[in-house]
């Protein structure tokens, strides 16, 4: 990892009670994310529902290892954290955990696990996405449709809570960081296994009709519990009012464009177009990044968020301080957290176009 | 009498084991340090070819995998370099040429460009070459701008320090490239060629005529922002190409 992570962006906050006692009930603690991120409720929400493992389909070895391996490559010093101590809790051997932080390729891992890394990692730097040579590679290793989906979901929630804190540059989890180091660890490490492990969860067929952003992506998903949670993730985002609906379509858009995706530009720019913007202002905005009818704050995000696709932390981090300065914390949060959906959303969609 | 040499056994077998930890040690911390090592080889030569390209060649070796892209190519040169060159000290010219070409490729690379390769007082940057960049032809330009900006900058301390100042044209062009690994057994580069690239040089040589400093092809201009304002010049025939080239000088508007 190059460069110092940044001090946090946004300050910390008490988080409701509620608010506080949900997370804790989820997830068996109150991790220090939530006095950050606590003032946009639906990315609480989001980060408390990806901390639970919601896999139907995957093997919680296959998803740890893809977020341990996406964090490590995006630099996260927070998730990437969070995720080696969860691996020594877990009880997985430090010798694969060293093995596989050098390079997985020679951690001596099984075929379909080195080549489901390979995909998660080639669809978490997206230069360019993954096509349907790496799907069809992964496919042949025997792997199911329904775990391909869920490997690449594993992917999408590490986009964003890796984005999140690196964005924002999250403090360290130091106390969970530190479980492993206590003397009795070795001894109380099976019971924190057995109680921090979830085990795999049930399908979980959509409530709704499907409708909405990026529907196509999310049905993609199947009757993945992850399909649940992008769909109310994604309503509640556009639906939150802290930052105007129109700024995060264009927010949208410009990741759409920035990684190729088609589908979700297209989405985007409905989304545009139901906010009053006319085709020709959108087409200006995406050739050019700009437009004279975009208020001042999107002047200044429109340009910055293609950032955002492919970064290195320090980086992303001075720029993230410079584009939001004068914005509320609140603004903040919800900024980083729609840049981190989108990104995630977009690299979703290899789903549509390699199956 | 077999007490002791159990005892000598078993004082051998742990002496064994520890410098089998030992070297175990040693090996892990080498193997450790290799790869950091190639990390940050990967890292830095990923400033020089595409992610994907410096991957397959830790996976697989140097291949002659190519592909075509459509690039903007920006191709920058010091007017009256050579006439200086001949005036200056060997030292004060590399000094002088050295800083020019170190604050140029900064000015390069904050606008997403990558210098591919310096040709005598020359640069040859890519756009969209490394990363897929949509706004590639924009980047080339501001970066051209800033380029001019970053150059009058050294300028001022050029002259305060009594040294000749220096002056450069610059040619945008926008076209499909064949890109790959370049080279003999011996040396390699990733580059591209294809006649995109000579368009860029040919039109970097027209700012001499025309008397400006950035000049960009009708392709650039197809896909200029509007704040861009851009003044149409005469074609003019140049060498290699069989239809005068006609070239489009730029200057920014507010908000570019």
């Amino acid at each position: 990892m190059s460069g110092p992570w940044g001090e946090c962006l946004v300050p910390a906050v008490v988080p409701s009670p509620e608010m506080a006692a949900e997370v804790r009930r989820a997830i068996g603690a109150v991790p220090g994310w939530l006095a950050r991120v606590a003032p946009v409720p639906w990315l609480v929400r989001t980060f408390t529902e990806l901390a639970t493992k919601p896999y139907a389909y995957a093997a919680a070895e296959l998803t740890d290892l893809v977020a341990l391996v996406v964090s490590q490559d995006n630099s996260c010093r927070y998730c990437y954290g969070v995720q080696r101590a969860l691996f020594k809790i877990f009880g997985y051997d430090d010798a694969l955990v060293a093995r596989l932080e050098r390079d997985f390729h020679v951690a001596g891992l099984p075929d379909t696990e080195r080549v489901a890394l390979d995909f998660a990692r080639k669809l978490s730097r997206a230069n360019p996405r993954p096509g349907r040579r790496d799907y069809a590679e992964l496919a042949s290793t025997g792997l199911e449709g329904a775990v391909i989906a869920e490997v690449a979901f594993a992917v999408a929630a590490s986009t964003i809570l890796n984005r999140v804190a690196t964005l924002v540059a999250l403090p360290p989890e130091t106390a969970l960081e530190s479980i492993p180091k206590v003397p009795l660890f070795r001894l109380i490490r099976p019971i924190l296994a057995w109680r921090m492990r979830d085990a795999r969860r049930s399908p979980l067929p959509l409530a709704d009709d499907g409708r909405g952003f990026g529907a196509r992506v999310v049905a993609a998903l199947g009757d993945a519990p992850g399909a649940t949670i992008l769909r109310r993730t994604i309503d509640e985002a556009l639906r939150s009012d802290v930052l105007p609906r129109r700024t995060k379509a264009l927010l949208f858009a410009v990741i759409a464009k920035a990684l190729g995706c088609v589908y979700c530009e297209r989405e985007a720019r409905a989304l545009l177009l139901a906010e009053g913007l006319d085709e020709g202002t959108i087409d200006e905005v995406l050739a050019n990044l700009g437009s004279p009818r975009l208020d001042r704050r999107e002047a200044i995000l429109v340009p910055f968020v293609r950032e955002t696709v492919r970064y290195q932390h320090a980086d992303i981090q001075r720029r993230t301080r410079e584009v939001t300065a004068g914005m509320r914390h609140d603004e903040v949060v919800e900024l980083v957290g729609v840049v981190s959906l989108a990104n995630a959303v977009a690299r979703l969609s290899v789903l549509l176009d390699a199956c | 009498m077999l007490w002791l040499v159990v005892a000598v056994l078993a004082a051998a077998l742990v002496a064994l084991a520890r410098r089998g930890r030992r070297t175990i040690a040693q090996l892990e911390r080498r193997l450790e340090g290799s790869s950091r090592e190639l990390e940050a080889l990967q890292h830095a030569f990923s400033r020089f070819a595409p992610a994907e390209v410096v991957e397959d060649i830790i996976a697989q070796g140097v291949s002659t995998h190519a592909e075509k892209k459509e690039i903007t190519v920006l191709f920058a040169d010091l007017k009256g370099f050579t006439a200086m060159s001949e005036r200056l000290d060997p030292a004060e010219l590399l000094m002088i040429l050295n800083e020019y070409f170190e604050r140029m490729s900064r000015v390069i690379t904050t606008h997403r460009g990558h210098v591919s390769k310096f040709i005598g007082d020359g640069i040859l940057a890519l756009f969209g070459a490394l990363d897929a960049n949509p706004w590639q032809t924009n980047d080339a330009v501001r970066a051209a701008f800033a380029m001019q900006a970053s150059l009058a900058e050294l300028n001022v301390r050029l002259a305060a320090d009594q040294r000749p100042t220096l002056a450069m044209g610059i040619g945008i062009h926008r076209g499909v490239v064949v890109a790959g690994v370049i080279g003999s057994a011996e040396l390699v580069e990733y580059g591209v060629i294809g006649s995109t690239v000579n368009v860029a040089s040919r039109v970097q040589e027209l700012t001499r005529i025309h008397g400006v400093d950035v000049l960009v092809t009708a392709a650039v201009r197809e896909r200029l922002d509007p704040r861009v304002t851009v003044r149409a010049l005469p074609a003019v025939a140049v060498k290699g190409l069989p239809e005068p080239v006609p070239t489009f000088t730029v200057a920014p508007d507010d908000g570019f």
